[in-house]
């Protein structure tokens, strides 16, 4: 039985090797038969500026004590943007990035400052959690844009740290 | 009362409780508890504390702040910058603050603690554990301030806190350890070094090197063989300087497969000490333990009876008083070593409270008040070997197990604490705590009790699964892995069951398939729903059939949470 239908939706779970599911957004009766022996809730996160002009929503999902940051957005979108950035990198055009933090802590050595231009893998700067220190570095090439933090500044978990151009 | 030297294999109406001192020990029976009462001391009217100072954050400050109020104790809390509007100083009758969020310069500045008390007029401190608990010096320091330290002598705490003097102190009590050596290894010169190469090798591979000063798995290193032998004590002296500004290290023979058994000790002014029993702590990671249970499963009576004998005998020959805990190796053939002796309250003190129906705080306030042991206590150590109830606990830390355990410290949006029959929740954070990466990552004990072991698995699976935790990740998924082990479940421990059996890659992926699913769900029916609002989906639209109350129950808590 068809119960509606959302459109194609893209589903991208956060983590060190992201998972991204691809939904066809028809509703079916029974699809979701609920496992009791799995414990899980889903919290929307607020949506930001950023969020709603690139029409994505995000979610807390928690299962089975796994935390996961999701975020979902149109397929078509999604695709469309693809394209767009692949057309942009073959003319040799850099879209900027912002790079946020993927923990909390305390900003503790800023290698680089505006302007600078740095190569892929190079060390950008250390957040410290919980006495490790955990080093950012530039997943591209590029030129250092905005650097909206300084040191013993204290950072949440998806924070700007660094634009690179 | 009866007299007779400790042999270790006490016949079956003898407790393991003794007193005096100097080694010279005198055993009670089962029935005779009360006559162990010392006649002396503060005559009709029982002592009492006024007021204690808690110097330590968290889950057992908040712990000991209850067992204050209980005992109408006038409780102080103290904190960093980092804590002002924590669960524990919220919870205290008086609250004063000590420094800036790192511990050096406030739960572990002694001087300004000292000063803190003695500003508020208490005429205690309890130290918790971690921290400065184990300082001897710290120790010394309040008694010379005319404040009571709840907590053994400053003599014992010295004793105890070097290992290579515990080992002494074992062997003297004749209490079996494991192999090793008795001094600080040197390692200067070639013929120091031949020597410890010839120690080394008549304890036998694999070996341990460990630190004199050291705890929590800092300042040891596994050899395996006589190659590896120099590497590993360079750097375990390393370690152990940097860590706890001693740099002397010693060998032990390494024993595989065993498992890690400790004895819940308390001892009075008067020279009394008794067992509580003992908890079995083998699941580890690291040496940091996970989870704790009471009693040790699979232990007959006699072991548990021998172990617990073992114990008091090297609390008697340190002079112990207050709260402490013998950590022993059981080895995979049964047999006992001593490891070393921890003395404080451990983070794990709730599950021996749960199966013997003591509060262990409260036990420490009247010790530290001047009383001899209660009653109530002396009854609990007559019982020690024949324990009615199972009791396990599970430590929920700010950790990401995907990667290593790594500290994930973070806000919490979301804190709902199972609860129901048998299970209880020590918790030092709520909905809305900023967990800070200055402090020890743990959040709360899961406790749970049933009359018998595989009673209380079925709890603990059950609490662990009301548990909802959001905003940062906690080792919950680790503990819902480990209650469906076939050799947990078994009661077949070993110290290094996670080490050989825990992958986690394979289970978050699967979870995070999960998470994708539901979240693609509740999107796209927020997509359908009239004007796209974020809330308010009918449930009904979306399944039929028995799941329906399920789906119906995650789209309101959706909603609660919006």
């Amino acid at each position: 039985m068809d119960l509606g239908r959302a459109g194609r939706l893209r589903v991208t779970v956060e983590g060190p090797q992201p998972v991204v599911v691809e939904w066809d957004g028809i509703m079916r009766a029974g699809a979701d038969a609920v496992d009791r022996h799995v414990a899980l809730s889903v919290r929307p996160l607020p949506d930001t500026v950023a969020s709603r002009a690139a029409g994505q929503r995000s979610y807390e999902a928690v299962v089975d004590g796994w935390n996961f940051l999701v975020s979902v957005e149109s397929a078509d979108r999604a695709e469309l943007r693809e394209r767009v950035t692949r057309a942009a990198a073959e003319a040799g055009l850099h879209v900027h990035i912002t790079i946020r933090a993927q923990i909390p802590g305390r900003v503790v050595r800023l290698w680089v400052k505006t302007g600078d231009a740095v190569e892929a893998g190079q060390r950008l700067l250390a957040v410290d959690a919980m006495k490790m220190e955990n080093e950012v570095r530039a997943p591209r090439g590029g030129v250092v844009g905005a650097l909206p933090v300084g040191i013993g500044q204290t950072v949440e978990l998806g924070d700007d740290l660094v634009t690179l151009e | 009362m009866g007299t007779s030297r400790s042999d270790g294999a006490a016949s079956r109406q003898w407790t393991v409780g003794l007193r005096g001192t100097n080694g010279v020990f005198a055993q009670r029976h089962l029935d005779g508890a009360a006559a162990l009462r010392a006649p002396s001391v503060t005559g009709s009217a029982s002592p009492s504390l006024r007021r204690v100072l808690i110097a330590n954050r968290g889950e057992i400050a908040l712990r000991i702040i209850r067992a204050c109020r209980d005992a109408n104790i006038e409780s102080v809390a103290v904190y960093s910058d980092a804590d002002g509007t924590a669960r524990h100083v919220r919870a205290a009758d008086h609250a004063l603050h000590i420094g800036p969020a790192p511990a050096a310069e406030s739960y572990l500045a002694s001087d300004r603690i000292i000063e803190a008390a003695l500003r508020c007029g208490a005429d205690a401190i309890h130290p918790g554990y971690g921290f400065l608990s184990e300082r001897a010096d710290f120790a010394a320091a309040c008694e010379a301030a005319g404040l009571v330290f709840i907590g053994p002598s400053p003599k014992t705490l010295a004793q105890l806190g070097d290992k290579i003097a515990a080992r002494r102190a074992a062997v003297s009590a004749d209490v079996p350890i494991v192999p090793g050596t008795f001094e600080p290894l040197g390692t200067d010169t070639a013929e120091a070094m031949a020597e410890v190469a010839a120690e080394a090798e008549r304890i036998g591979w694999p070996l341990l090197v460990k630190a004199a000063a050291g705890g929590g798995g800092r300042g040891m290193r596994r050899v395996d063989d006589p190659k590896g032998l120099r590497p590993a004590i360079a750097a375990a002296t390393r370690e152990a300087a940097a860590a706890f500004g001693d740099g002397a290290v010693y060998l032990e023979r390494l024993v595989e497969g065993g498992r890690h058994v400790e004895v819940q000790l308390l001892g009075d002014y008067q020279g009394a000490v008794v067992a509580l029993g003992e908890r079995d702590c083998s699941v580890q990671r690291r040496h940091q333990k996970l989870v704790e249970e009471a009693p040790a499963p699979g232990l007959s009576t006699e072991q548990r009876r021998m172990v617990h004998t073992l114990a008091v005998r090297i609390a008697a020959m340190v002079g112990l008083r207050n709260a402490a805990t013998a950590e022993f190796l059981l080895t995979p053939n049964g047999d006992f070593y001593f490891l070393e002796v921890n003395a404080r309250l451990q983070v794990e003190h709730g599950v021996t409270e749960l199966v013997t129906g003591l509060d262990l705080v409260r036990e420490q306030l009247d010790i530290a008040a001047g009383s001899p042991l209660s009653p109530a206590t002396l009854a609990a150590a007559a019982r020690a070997a024949s324990p009615t109830h199972h009791a396990i606990e599970v430590r929920i830390s700010a950790e990401q197990p995907l990667t290593d355990f790594a500290p994930a410290p973070g806000r919490i949006t979301r804190w709902r604490e199972p609860g129901g029959p048998g299970v209880r929740v020590d918790a030092g954070v709520e909905e809305g705590t900023v967990v800070t990466p200055e402090y020890d990552p743990l959040l709360a004990k899961l406790l749970v009790v049933a009359p018998d072991r595989g009673a209380a698995l079925a709890r603990l699976r059950r609490a662990l699964g009301e548990f909802e935790i959001g905003g940062i990740q906690t080792t919950l998924p680790f503990h819902r892995w480990l209650v469906d082990q076939t050799d947990f479940v078994a009661g077949d421990l070993r110290t290094d069951l996670v080490a050989l059996n825990w992958d986690p890659e394979p289970l978050w992926r699967e979870a995070a398939r999960r998470a994708a699913d539901a979240v693609a769900r509740i999107a796209a029916d927020e997509a359908l729903a009239p004007g796209g609002a974020r809330k308010g989906a009918s449930p009904a639209r979306r399944t039929e059939g028995t799941a329906a109350w399920h789906e119906a129950a995650r789209q309101e808590a959706v909603d609660r949470w919006t």
